[in-house]
């Protein structure tokens, strides 16, 4: 894998987008600037609803904003037409699903070999290229294996050498942890972070699990449409959430206050504080 | 497209068989009264001189005359429809061209019928059937001289004659012409030297025996083809829609990931064009299964797998293809590939 990022810096400006008109008109991002250096992890986390896709797919090249400027290096994205937006995604950008979302049909090489081949490169190329990232992410014995058999951890990792295999920029992905199991999920994320230090790559994911605060060089925090201050933020002790103290459920338990997500969070802590109020942030 | 090819090679079959007399009759040209181009629904009747006629016609090497009708063949069982022609003795064009037993040319009080016929009916040589009114022993069986409607049966002329009341009458004259000589140009020389006959060469009286019928069961074929058309249509069509919806989601990662529409229209095209592939192979696996068990069973209904067939088919299933690919494809067009961000 190349160190491909001399000048990608990811450049939000005063973005917004909004949906409808009128009446109807929908705000789900306003007015959001951010930069993201190469290499640099940053966590961007939110309550439902809050723009986190909205805000995903604007800097994935799959949405363009109503207002202000995306630039990746020296090319504003925002200002792309429509049909350079696929070799751009194609090119600078890996993407990283939520349910994996890999081919069922084809094999695991299949899957991230076609993502080379869609680039243009020729079949055996891309075979070859493939097989490497995989044996680099430990996938070497699975080559040959249909998505359908392998494991959660697996499903993630091919879907990152899918990510890398165009030797990308930047990658976004989209609530990376959300179907596996804690360790898996840690396993995951700090392979995520072992690549954006080691390629210097950026790396932006979107997520509701704090746990995985720890690999992120920054974490922001989304609600409403635009970033608010972390400092602001707690952890529900007993889903991992990350809850706005402001409107969070609150509770004190030993001296100390909890903050929760929801009353069945506070209800499901009171059952056995104690091993709840280990380790936790308050 | 199973359908179609089966009708196809029916069709194909039966005009093949529909003029086998005709071209296995031995004849360069067929002489009949003007105006009558073709056997099926027809009657011809010339003066009886005209034989002679035509034999003097330069480019004729011989000319024999026969007699027709289409009349019921009366066995003990069924009556069959039949071309019934009166053979002379001597006939040298005509006759049977494959006898399975017994003689080609009937004498007086004999008659040679086909022999699927007789198989069917449980007739054997030596039999009476009864043809024209008459009862004739059964002398000889000739093969492949049945169709999908009726068969041909060879009785004397003399029984023929005895039939219509004497009458110094024929029906066609059928010339040989010289070695060397074209048969169309010979029977337009015949049209010009004998008057009130129209000549055709076997190839021309065959193929307008060909198109009479073809005229008569197009509409019927056009229906049967159409009905072929949509089925495949649908089949193809719904089979593409259902794989391409059951990979909606599939489609979308693929958009979001940065794969052009043209890509994702040519995989549905693909998938398209891999079923009418199938459904032609199996189609004519099937049509060339039936061609062989169908003659074994002592079936009339002879199959022919033609090219024009085939191209026909072929063609039918690339617009069959296209057609089904339209639907999936825009359905693809509408996919956002930001939707794969919201689960």
């Amino acid at each position: 894998m190349n160190d491909s990022t001399n000048d990608s810096t990811l450049r939000v400006e005063h973005v917004s987008k909004r949906f409808g008109s009128g009446e109807t008109e929908v705000v789900a991002v306003r007015d959001v600037s951010l930069s993201v250096a190469p290499g640099e992890v940053v966590l961007i986390m939110g309550p439902s609803g809050s723009g986190k896709s909205t805000l995903l797919s604007m800097l994935g090249a799959l949405l363009k904003p109503t207002e202000g400027q995306i630039r990746l290096g020296d090319e504003v994205l925002s200002a792309l037409s429509e049909n350079r937006l696929p070799t751009v995604r194609l090119r600078r950008f890996g993407f990283i699903f939520q349910g994996f979302n890999l081919l069922s049909a084809l094999t695991v090489l299949e899957n991230v070999a076609l993502v080379a081949q869609l680039a243009g490169a020729k079949r055996g190329e891309a075979r070859r290229r493939a097989a490497t990232i995989l044996g680099e992410l430990g996938l070497a014995e699975r080559l040959d294996f249909l998505p359908e058999k392998l494991s959660g951890g697996e499903k993630q990792r091919v879907a990152i050498a899918r990510a890398l295999i165009n030797d990308p920029a930047l990658i976004l992905a989209d609530e990376p942890t959300a179907n596996l199991d804690s360790s898996i999920g840690h396993e995951v994320m700090r392979l995520l972070r072992n690549i954006a230090k080691e390629q210097n790559r950026s790396v932006i994911i979107v997520s509701h699990d704090a746990r995985i605060k720890d690999i992120a060089d920054r974490v922001l925090w989304l609600e409403d449409g635009r970033f608010k201050d972390m400092v602001a933020m707690a952890t529900d002790p007993v889903c991992g959430m990350a809850v706005e103290r402001e409107k969070a459920v609150v509770a004190q338990w030993n001296g100390r206050t909890f903050y929760f997500c929801s009353r069945g969070c506070r209800n499901e802590f009171f059952e056995d504080p104690a091993s709840f109020a280990d380790g936790d942030d308050g | 497209m199973m359908l179609v090819l089966a009708l196809d090679a029916v069709m194909t079959g039966a005009e093949k068989r529909l003029t086998a007399y005709i071209d296995n009759s031995g004849a360069d040209v067929w002489v009949a009264q003007s105006g009558v181009r073709n056997l099926h629904m027809v009657s011809s009747w010339m003066p009886a001189s005209v034989t002679g006629e035509v034999e003097d016609v330069p480019g004729v090497d011989s000319a024999i005359p026969v007699m027709y009708l289409t009349a019921p063949v009366d066995t003990k069982n069924e009556q069959s429809l039949a071309y019934v022609i009166g053979l002379p003795e001597d006939a040298a064009s005509g006759k049977p061209w494959r006898v399975a037993e017994g003689r080609a040319v009937p004498e007086p009080g004999e008659a040679v019928i086909d022999s699927a016929v007789a198989e069917r009916s449980g007739i054997k040589l030596g039999d009476k059937v009864k043809i024209l009114g008459q009862k004739l022993e059964v002398t000889g069986l000739a093969d492949g001289t049945s169709t999908l409607t009726n068969s041909v049966a060879f009785i004397s002329m003399e029984d023929f004659e005895r039939v219509r009341g004497g009458g110094q009458v024929v029906s066609f004259v059928l010339a040989k012409v010289e070695r060397g000589r074209s048969p169309g140009a010979v029977a337009q020389r015949i049209e010009e030297d004998v008057g009130g006959v129209t000549a055709q060469s076997r190839q021309e009286f065959a193929e307008q025996e060909r198109r009479l019928v073809n005229d008569m069961a197009g509409d019927l074929l056009a229906i049967m083809n159409l009905a072929g058309f949509m089925t495949g249509l649908a089949v193809v069509a719904l089979t593409v829609y259902t794989a391409t919806l059951a990979r909606r989601s599939e489609y979308g990662v693929l958009k979001a990931l940065g794969a052009r529409n043209s890509r994702l229209y040519g995989v549905v095209l693909a998938q398209a064009l891999y079923s009418v592939a199938l459904g032609f192979a199996v189609g004519l696996a099937f049509t060339l299964l039936l061609s062989a068990i169908v003659p074994a069973l002592g079936s009339n209904l002879p199959l022919q797998v033609g090219v024009a067939s085939l191209l026909k088919v072929g063609s039918a299933s690339l617009v069959i293809a296209a057609l089904a690919a339209v639907l999936p494809i825009r359905q693809i067009a509408g996919l956002d590939p930001a939707a794969v961000f919201r689960g």
